[in-house]
């Protein structure tokens, strides 16, 4: 049983794990930069520390000080997250060699998953599919060698990377060196390691990954898939599970695929094996995320079981809770994004004047931000995600579109009423979601259309509220005066 | 009422009648919460300020409008080419004096971990690169002047 952990994290996801501590009964330690003072994470922390120093490095991706900070705090575990040091092996054994639980797999399997190259070989050993490509360790001059035997398009990927840093696909020779030459240096900006490999890119495939959970006691599961293949600059924006993809023959074979991937590597906690499937329904393993990931939730809201909790207690030495599955209805995540979809989804910045969420029946917001929040450009555009669930896949889709509906966002610009546009985009519906559709759908870029009525109407607004001031008047006649309840009285009289 | 748009300058002169204003067979009723009345039927809507651009959320839509004071000058923009966003200088393709055809990567900077390409959108010729490699930007910074 854990008692004390520190969540090594900021924004949406330290929410999440902050919240499955205390309802686990485990302190929660925050750590915070000083730009994230005040923020919602820091306020659901039973122990809020200050990080010294500034820009990621000497914050949130500084190893010492936060194990320092664990200690000095007295916990007795350490949860990464995803991104920052969620994929450092050296942290983990860091974490490890100072006598703290890692909640997480072992080093061993962070380097072998993490290393993509690495990856493939243990894959092709335990009889998991892989893409074909090629491995280059020998710079550019290898790259620009080996890239036209992969053939065109082809993709280069940063070989520690992930989350589309350092990933540029190519389609013609011409492109070649200058886009090796910026995925080199993306990949060591983001990760201190400018090692890439070129792989063919797979056209018209999905995204499709497979949940697993693995205790101490040798039970691997898996808890179904999650269909990603909605993305955007290689990052998914549109998440659902179960896949219109997969029929259940197709569904166990990934799921046995994605044990057997985990096994191979003698993995414990959650993670994520990532597919590329075929219009064909051939799959192919694509890479294995060590970490809880982004998009968890889907499962979550699919299978029942909360994955935090899950790696919680098998973190603590005990066996997963989960007995066998039972998959119901159909859930959907998009990612809110402070980006301009109409500017080729450029990152955004501003003040959230207004943040009203969506409420109602199967809709849960995770967010790290709330209104008054400032965005910045100190960290990633993901604000929040919103997921729902419901029955069916079709009513799924509705209960989004209502949700972002009523999603009000103002003082930052964000990629709301794009989400809301695929929820009733044709091919969306039909189930048509490859990773190359947004290109596809909208190749000289996305723009909002708003319906003249539409613009009329807030040419109209506008002009009324600046006419009338709107919202610097001092509001409510009643607020302050104390209506005595009715209740408290009746409470008082017949106690 | 004048207001600069993603579309261009828009004028509009709603008529007012008490908290009401009427636009185009529009109602919208002001007050502490704003409603907007379009063939009997009222849409709650939300409007805030930030400097000088109104942001409204309607019926799902988020729309920007940005005040242009009466008799004022606005300040124009176009023919910069300025910062998309704060972030830093990555390289510099180009110098001082040089010629360059539209679609010429000029610069490229890093913001939010992602590099993004600043594109000639003209031909031309270089005037001025006011930033070098490494140096921080600020959002809307204008990072090179190019002469017609």
């Amino acid at each position: 049983m854990l008692k004390r952990t520190l969540v090594a994290n900021r924004g949406e996801i330290a929410c999440r794990i902050l919240r499955a501590c205390r309802e686990a009964g485990i302190e929660g330690v925050a750590i915070y930069a000083e730009n994230d003072s005040g923020t919602l994470f820091t306020e659901l922390a039973d122990i809020a520390v200050q990080l010294e120093g500034e820009g990621l490095a000497e914050t949130y991706l500084n190893q010492e000080q936060i194990l320092q900070i664990a200690l000095d705090s007295g916990c007795d575990s350490v949860h990464p997250g995803f991104g920052f040091l969620s994929e450092r092996a050296d942290f983990a054994q860091a974490v490890m060699d100072s006598g703290l639980i890692w909640i997480g797999p072992s080093p061993e399997a962070i380097t072998k998953m993490g290393d993509k190259m690495t990856a493939r070989v243990t894959m092709k050993e335990a009889g998991v599919p892989v893409i074909p490509g090629e491995e280059v360790t020998g710079g550019l001059e290898e790259v620009l060698q080996i890239a036209p035997s992969v053939g065109y398009p082809l993709l280069l990927k940063a070989t520690a990377g992930g989350g589309g840093k350092g990933m540029r696909a190519v389609h013609k020779q011409e492109d070649l060196e200058s886009e090796a030459r910026a995925a080199m240096r993306e990949a060591l900006n983001a990760f201190g390691d400018d090692r890439i490999y070129v792989e063919r890119l797979l056209t018209g495939s999905r995204h499709i990954e497979i949940q697993i959970l693995a205790d101490k006691y040798g039970k691997t599961i898996h808890l179904g898939e999650r269909e990603c293949s909605i993305q955007r600059r290689h990052q998914k924006v549109f998440e659902e599970s179960p896949s219109v993809a997969l029929d259940s023959e197709l569904r166990e074979a990934m799921g046995e695929a994605a044990c057997d991937a985990a096994r191979a590597v003698a993995y414990e906690g959650a993670g994520t094996v990532e597919f590329l499937v075929t219009p064909k329904g051939e799959f192919f393993f694509l890479e294995m995320n060590t970490r809880i990931q982004v998009e968890h939730p889907v499962t979550e809201m699919v299978t029942g079981v909360d994955l935090v909790r899950e790696q919680l207690r098998i973190a603590g030495g005990e066996a997963m809770s989960c007995g066998p599955l039972n998959m119901r209805g159909h859930a959907i995540e998009v990612r809110l994004y402070a980006e301009d979809p109409s500017n080729n989804f450029l990152p955004a910045i501003g003040v959230l004047k207004k943040f009203i969420a969506p409420t109602g029946p199967g809709v849960r917001l995770d967010t790290g931000v709330r209104e008054g929040d400032a965005v910045t450009p100190d960290y990633d555009p993901m604000l929040a995600k919103l997921i729902v669930w419901a029955p069916s896949r079709e009513e799924a889709l509705q209960r989004m579109g209502r949700a972002l509906d009523e999603f009000v966002v103002l003082g930052c610009t964000t990629n709301v009423r794009f989400l809301r546009e695929l929820c009733t985009n044709p091919d969306v519906v039909d189930g048509w979601t490859t990773t190359d559709m947004i290109d596809r759908l909208w190749p000289d870029g996305w723009s909002p259309g708003h319906a003249v009525k539409i613009s009329d109407a807030g040419l109209l607004i506008a002009a009324a509220c600046e006419s009338t001031n709107h919202g610097k008047t001092v509001t409510s006649s009643t607020g302050g005066i104390a209506i005595p309840s009715p209740f408290s009285t009746i409470n008082r009289r017949y106690p | 009422m004048e207001f600069k748009t993603s579309n261009g300058r828009i004028e509009i002169d709603p008529t007012r009648d008490g908290d009401s204003f009427i636009h185009e067979g529009m109602i919208l009723h002001t007050g502490e919460n704003l409603w907007l009345e379009i063939e009997g039927r009222k849409h709650k809507v939300v409007a805030t300020k930030v400097g000088d651009v109104w942001w409204v959320h309607v019926q799902g839509h988020t729309l920007q409008f940005e005040v242009i004071e009466a008799g004022g000058s606005s300040s124009d923009d176009e023919g910069g080419l300025t910062a998309p966003m704060p972030g830093k200088i990555l390289e510099v393709h180009v110098r001082e004096g040089q010629d360059v055809v539209s679609g010429d990567i000029l610069m490229v900077m890093e913001a939010m971990k992602m590099e993004h390409k600043i594109v000639a959108s003209s031909d031309g010729k270089v005037e001025h690169v006011h930033y070098k490699e490494g140096d921080q930007v600020p959002q809307g910074a204008e990072l090179l002047t190019i002469s017609e």
